[in-house]
This record gives C-alpha cells, structure tokens and sequence, in this order.
C-alpha cells in the first residue's frame, strides 16, 4: 500500500510538469493547429537564463521570474520570427517549421555555449524529506504538485472569467467565428504564445529546481513526452492537456514500479511497454480522451 | 489498363530514374576525382541516405501522413543485416547466447540484405495496421512510439543485440556499386509506385481525407500500401549502410539523423522524386560544407552541420513550404509529353455522342423516414425522397431545412438515428462513404474539395480508376470525354488549384461523373457563380449526366437553376418535406411561398 501511494506520489509529480507543458501545447494547437516541436525549448532557454543570471550572482528568490520571464519573451519571439509567417500554411508546414526552430536553438545553445551540461547550485531545500503516515514526501514533490495545483485553478479561471480566456476558447472552437465576433488574431495568437511561455516557465523552474543544470538537449525529451500527453489528451482540449499529462506519469512511474514483478527482468523494457500501451490506445481512440470537434463544413 | 499502359508507365520510370541516377553520378564523379578515400565514404553515406530519403517519399510524400518512427525499421534492417552477415566464428563471441538458432546462419551480401528487407517489412506490416488505422496526429505518435521501443530494444535485448556498444565485424562490401544498385532500385520504385492505381490513390487521399473517401478510395488501403513498399526500402538503406560501414550501434537510426532524412525530404520537396533526390544532393553538400567550417577538434563550432540543418528547413518552410520543385518531376514531365488524348476527344463534344451516352440503370435511390439529431437539435424529423434512372430532382429549402445534412445521410459522412437509404434492391442504410460511393452515388461538395495540387486531368482520371476497378458493371467514361463534356478540354494540365471558381465547380462534377456513377449528387453546384455562369451549368450537368447515364439529385438556393434543372423538386423546410412535385406544382404552392418568405402572401 505504502509503494503504490509512493509510486501515485512520484507520478503525480512528472506528470504534472508534463501537464503543465501538454496544456501549453493544447493552448497553441487551439489557436493555430500548430503541434510545437519549439515548445520545449522554452524550457532550455529558462534554464540557461538562471544559469547566467547565478553566473553573475543571482540568488534562488528572483530565479523563477527570470525564468518565467525569459520563457515567455522565447515563446513570444517565436512566434514573431517564425510562426506569423505561415500562419495560414497547412499543419504539416507549421509542424516541419516548429522543427527546424528546435533544431536551430539546439545548434545555437552548442556553438554559443558549449555542447556540455553546465551547473549552477540548488537550493538546499530540495530534498529534504518529511513523512506522513510512513510515506515520505520530498519538499520538492509538494512543491511540486502544488505550484501546478494553483497553476492550473489559476488557468482555468482565467479561460472562464477573463476576456482573453473566452477569446483563446472561442478561436479554439472556430476561429473564422471568433474574428468575426471581433477577436484580433495577432493579439490573441500572441497573447496563447505568451501563455504558452508561462506555463513552460514554471515547468522549467519546477525542472531545474529538481537538477539544476542547463544543456542544449534538455528541452527535447520533455517535449516529446508532453506532445504525447496532448494528444493523448486529445489536441485542443484544455482538460485533456491536463488528465493526459497526469496519465502518462502516472503509467510511466507505475510500469516501473510494477512491471518487474508481473515479468521479472522487464524492468528494463518498462519504456518499450509504456510506449506500446500508447500505441494500442492511438489505435482504438485516435481523438484522444476529450474529443475536440471543430467546425468544418463538408 | 491494358499490358500496353502498363510497359508505358515500366519505360517511365525507368527513364526518369536512369536520368537522375546519372545526374548524382556525374556530380558524385566529379567530386570523388580528387580528394581520395574520405570523400568515397562521403559518397557511400550519401547513397544511402539516398535510399532512406526515397523509402520516407513513399510514404509520406503520397500520404501526406508525417512519420518519425521510419528510423526504427532502418535499426531493426541494420541489426538483422549484423545478426546474419558477421562470421560464425566472430558471432559466437559477440553473441554467444543469440536466440532462435541465429547461431549457425550466416549469409552472402545478397542473402543478408533480403534477409534485411523480409523481416523488417513483417516487422513494418504489423505496426503499419496501427499506423494506418489511425487518423489525425495520432499516426505520428505511433511511429513516435514505434522509435522509443526499437531504441530500448537494441539498447537492452542484449542476447540479440549486445546492448549499447553495438555489433561489429560485418563482413563489409566493396565499393559502392551495391550501394549505386540500391539507389537505382529504390529510385525504379519510389518511381513505379506513383504509376500505379494504388499509388494514384495514396496521393489522393493526402490531398484530400474527406473526397478521397467519397469517390470509393479506402484511406487504410492506400496508406498501409505505402507503408509497407515505404518500409521495404528503409530496410534496403538500413542494411546496405550497415553492411557499407561493418557495424552498427544503438545511435545509428535516432530521432536526429531520422530528422536530417525528413530534411533532405522536405527542403527538395516531398511530393516528387525528382525534389526528394534535389533535398537529398543539396543537403549533403551544403551538410559537409558547413563540417569543413568547423573544426572537429573544438568543441563549439563542431556543431556547424545542425545549424545549416535547421537554417535549410526553416527557409524552405517559410519560403517554399512545398520544397523547392514543389509538384514538378521528370516523371511527371515526361507522362504530360507522352500523353496522346484519345481520337474521340479531337471532335467536338456534341458530335461525340455517337451512341457514347451509356444507358441509365434500373435502380431508384430511396431515402425514408430519416431522422437525425444532434445533441437537442432535431435536423431531419422523417424527411425521405426518391430519384428514379436518369430524373432530375431538385432539393431546396430555407436555410437550416436540413438539405444538406440529408445528403451526408445518404453519402455515409452523418449517421441516421432512424429511416432507411437504399438503392434499387441494396441498403445502404449503415454503409462507410467509401461502400456508398463504390455501390454508385458520386458527390460534390458545397465548398469544394479537388485533389488542389493535382492537374485537371489527373483529378478526373482518378475518380477513373476506381470506376475500371470497382464499377466494372458500368461502361466506363474517357476521363478525356467527361472533360469536354463539362468544357475544360483547354485547361486539362493546368493545377486544379489554379482554375477559376466556376470551373473548379465544373471539374469537381466531371470528377464526380468519372466515377460511372448511378446517380449525382450535386452540393449547390452554383454557389458563387454568376448568373451566366450558373446558366451554363444547367448544360454542363445535363450534358455530364446524360454522358454516364446517372439520374441527379441537386440542392441549390438558387431557384431559377433549379426550376430549370429539375424534372421534379422536393422541399424540405424543419427536418421534413414540406412539399413535392413538379417544378410549376412546387411554384404555384402556398406553403412553399410561406416558408421561403415567413408569412403567407
């Protein structure tokens, strides 16, 4: 009993940093049917802002907004460069555009810095543990799980409540609608890249405050993982982003948990398994859990 | 097809392919002249990235279906080629608990590369069925997943692998003409597989998901096709470069060099050959370029290439998101220059129907009682019709009547909660768009769905070949006739995209008629169109009916087309038929005047 709380524990934990950028995904999928294989990059580049800014002896109390900070500037810019430009090309161009934007970020972060992982201290907190009950949580895990908690109530008051959220909704749905009803797209394309970054920023403080380090291929294996969350999810839904995210931790810490006593020596596959399971429920609900319909005449 | 066609199309693709194999050795010639050994293997990893861009085409240049899971088949390719091309002796230390007798088989160059192919194209055409399946991202995210799990395999099935430091000492070709073989086999492929009836599908339904269907193209067929030829020629490129470099490891056919593949694919453009052979020459050159600015012995600037890389693909999508050749072939090229349109077509349309017009069948299309709701809302509410051979009937209403989604009930696209559709003696009631469209109704749509970046003619010719594969029981139309028929003789090689608005509608019902249809459903034919034009089209839908013998049935808002058109109308008003008849009953009746103008005149 105490190993699976555990393990629900540990996989609430990654799977609320996948959630975080699998609704920033979801947001931007909403406004542009744009997958963005750049996503990930949001969280290189907070990384490698604290790790300048502890360069010139900065303290843990201002890294999270120079990280938030940076990652929604990254996210912003990005769209300004390169997105706007194919704006209206088909899904497959934006996908292969957001690719090669990641590429290029990866290139420049090895030529400008170094291809080598680069270090800065964590705070000493991190890892402290505490028990309730004979389990024992890391700070980190509440932390953790927290942040996300008010992250999220926060977002979703924001879709509901302000016009911004019922703007990025409405394009969500039907943007041709949403013009029409006066939603300026540049604002509310930036504004959901913005958010995007936000959400991406607080993943990547959440991350480096786990392992303080920056490298130029950080960002790429949390994005894969996060895409793969959205679109269990069901691309363009919020709650989908959010119970995707959840469900692929979850399923990871658990195979790995539980896998070598099923079959013993499988330990090992415990990703081959994870990642077969997908598969199999691409097969049967290819729209994800949380349908999204758009509006599309025949 | 006769044997003829198909000898044609086989000198095609050997010509075109014999063409760019001879560009890339020229330029490879005169590179390799000086320079000695280094370039040779340059030359040797560009061969059979060559094969691997042409396998990617296959697949996703026809289908339009993004993949990063190709790299994995390329590793299972590369590991059998390693499992059965190293010497016994040198196996039994490397592997000495190798699974399945492995142990005592060894292979000479060919055996271990058909080896290769047969079980990394079992291995493809299990997974395919799931890729293929799938609709939407989720096919991407399979092969993604389909990548992660080959990638733990090799790294941890170490009976069959030896885990992360790989499997050395394949015994190793000589030179590069194996790989030069390759090459010309893949290109011949990559080439025939664009000929064919299943290839011309594949194509279709990358450019359009929703049409392809309704003209009786079934989306898994074509896709797992291509898949599975796709998957065959990774293989080839996986073994050869496994057998040209004497070893493989767990990094060979990652994500990363799966991305420069796709680059190579998409900066010279995915859709042709020709573009996939251009990416594929341009990215090597410009890739070792960049690696010679760089120094490999200091670490910042070793990373050159993958700067170029990314640069290369963004340009390309911001500036040519369809790749540099965009839709133009030598392939291509050439069918247009050996195109001879049939004698029938140098008369003029109306002197061309000598006896051509094909005899309307004997069924009547029935729709009963349907009822559709969705969610609260209750479109159709019992409405039903019925067109008999070779009638006209008009379907009109006010806006929100339902007409429309009448008509997706009766083409397979909405399902019914209630009533009936059937033609002459067969239901149709549950049936896919595809079954609908092969039992005999074509349909256009309201707001155009052409194959856009196909030609005019190629367009009709599609909907051509379903009709000589699965409405064999009809006479089938010249592609070429239809095209005089609905007066578009003069743009037959133009891009679909580019015609005008009245001629896309034109096009889309000579497509719709090549399908030897018993009956036409048209989706507001003039919407659009000026009244000159919409005029004409009373002849071209009459004209293109009578060619194939089918009965129609047509909605439009525009009451003078239909009054014209139709030998009998149906209106429907809230989910139900309101009223029918003849085009003067419908006319003279009150109820009709109501619910067009809200209150009785």
């Amino acid at each position: 009993m105490t190993k699976l709380l555990q393990s629900i524990v540990d996989g609430l934990g990654v799977g609320s940093t996948y959630a975080l950028l699998a609704l920033g995904i979801s947001v931007i999928f909403g406004v542009m049917h744009l997958v963005n294989f750049a996503h990930g990059e949001l969280i290189t580049i907070g990384a490698y802002a604290s790790y300048f800014f502890f360069l010139h002896g900065g303290s843990w109390w201002w890294m999270p907004l120079i990280i938030i900070g940076s990652a929604v500037l990254g996210s912003v810019v990005m769209e300004l460069v390169a997105f706007r430009w194919v704006r209206h090309a088909s899904p497959f161009t934006l996908l292969l555009t957001s690719f090669a934007l990641e590429r290029l970020s990866h290139a420049l972060w090895q030529i400008f810095v170094s291809p080598k992982q680069r270090a800065f201290p964590k705070p000493s907190w991190v890892f402290n543990q505490f028990k309730i009950a004979d389990i024992s949580f890391e700070v980190m895990d509440v932390v953790t799980i927290a942040v996300t908690g008010v992250t999220l109530a926060l977002t979703a008051v924001m879709f509901k409540r302000t016009l911004f959220g019922i703007s990025v909704r409405g394009a969500a749905e039907d943007f041709d609608a949403a013009r029409l009803m006066g939603v300026r797209a540049n604002r509310v394309i930036s504004g959901a890249f913005a958010y995007a970054g936000f959400l991406a920023g607080i993943a990547a403080c959440l991350i480096v405050m786990r392992s303080p380090a920056a490298e130029p291929s950080m960002g790429a294996d949390w994005l894969l993982k996060a895409v793969i969350a959205a679109v269990i999810g069901g691309l363009g839904s919020f709650t989908g982003a959010v119970v995707g995210g959840l469900v692929l931790g979850l399923l990871e810490t658990l195979t790995r948990v539980y896998l070598p006593d099923i079959a013993e020596g499988w330990d090992k596959f415990s990703t081959a398994v994870v990642f077969i399971l997908i598969a199999a429920f691409f097969v049967i609900r290819p729209e994800g859990v949380f349908k999204v319909t758009h509006a599309e005449r025949v | 097809m006769s044997a003829n066609n198909g000898l044609v199309r086989i000198t095609r693709s050997m010509l075109a392919s014999a063409v760019l194999i001879a560009i890339v050795a020229a330029l490879a010639t005169a590179y390799t002249r000086t320079g000695g050994a280094s370039r040779q293997s340059l030359i040797a990893e560009m061969l059979s990235n060559f094969i691997l861009v042409l396998g990617m085409q296959v697949f996703i240049g026809n289908t339009g279906v993004l993949s990063f899971g190709h790299m994995a088949f390329a590793h299972i390719a590369a590991y059998a080629t390693a499992i059965v091309g190293i010497p016994l002796a040198a196996k039994a230390k490397a592997l000495p608990d190798i699974p399945f007798g492995l142990a005592d088989v060894e292979f000479g160059p060919l055996g271990v590369t058909l080896f290769a192919v047969v079980i990394t194209m079992i291995a493809g055409a299990l997974f395919g069925v799931a890729v293929c399946r799938a609709s939407g991202l989720a096919p991407t995210m399979i092969t993604l997943a389909a990548l992660f799990v080959v990638e733990q395999l090799v790294k941890n099935w170490k009976e069959l692998t030896r885990g992360a430091g790989g499997l050395s000492g394949i015994t190793r070709l000589q030179g590069n003409t194996w790989l030069w073989a390759g090459a010309f086999i893949a290109l011949v492929i990559a080439h025939l597989f664009q000929e064919t009836r299943i290839g011309r599908f594949a194509i279709a339904t990358r450019e359009d998901e929703l049409a392809a269907p309704a003209l009786g193209i079934r989306l898994f067929t074509a896709r797992y096709a291509a898949w599975v030829l796709s998957i065959g020629l990774i293989a080839l490129g996986g073994s050869l470069r496994a057998q040209s470099l004497g070893s493989v490891n767990p990094k060979q056919f990652t994500l990363d060099s799966g991305i420069l593949i796709l680059v190579m694919l998409v900066v010279g453009g995915m859709r042709t050959v020709s573009g996939a052979v251009l990416g594929t020459v341009l990215i090597t050159a410009g890739n070792e370029l960049f690696r010679q600015l760089g120094d490999p012995q200091r670490l910042d600037i070793e990373r050159f290439p993958d700067l170029f890389l990314g640069g290369a693909m963004l340009l390309a999508m911001l500036l040519r998101s369809n790749g540099l050749l965009g839709n133009r072939d030598l392939a291509g090229w050439l069918r247009r220059r050996m195109y001879r349109p049939p004698p029938a077509v140098d008369q003029p349309a109306g002197t061309a129907a000598d006896g051509a017009a094909i005899q309307p069948s004997t069924n009547t299309l029935v729709a009963r009682e349907i009822e559709v709701h969705f969610g609260g809302f209750v479109a159709l509410d019992g409405a039903g019709l019925s067109v008999r051979p070779g009638e006209v009937v008009g379907l009109i209403g006010p806006n929100g009547a339902g007409k429309t989604t009448l008509f997706n009930v009766i083409t397979g696209l909405v399902h019914e909660q209630g009533g009936t559709v059937a033609l002459g003696e067969r239901d149709l009631t549950d049936s896919t768009p595809v079954d609908i469209a092969r039992a005999g109704l074509a349909r256009t749509f309201q707001n155009l769905r052409l194959f856009k970046s196909l030609t005019v003619r190629e367009n009709v010719a599609l909907a051509s070949m379903v009709a000589g594969r699965h409405r064999r029981q009809r006479e089938c139309p010249d592609p070429d006739v239809l095209l005089a028929d609905a007066g578009l003789t003069d743009w037959a090689d133009r891009e679909a995209s580019t015609l005008d608005y009245g001629n896309q509608r034109r096009l889309e019902l000579a497509r719709a008629a090549a399908l030897a249809p018993e009956f036409l459903l048209l989706d507001e034919p003039t919407s659009g169109m000026s009244d000159v034009e919409t005029m004409a089209m009373v002849e071209s839908v009459r004209a293109v009916a009578a060619r194939v013998g089918a009965g129609v049935l047509v909605i439009d808002h525009d009451l003078a087309f239909i009054t014209r058109i139709s030998d009998h109308i149906v209106v429907l008003s809230e989910g139900r038929v309101l009223a029918e008849g003849t085009p003067a009953d419908v006319r003279a009746n009150p109820l009709v005047a109501e619910a067009y103008l809200g209150s009785s005149v």
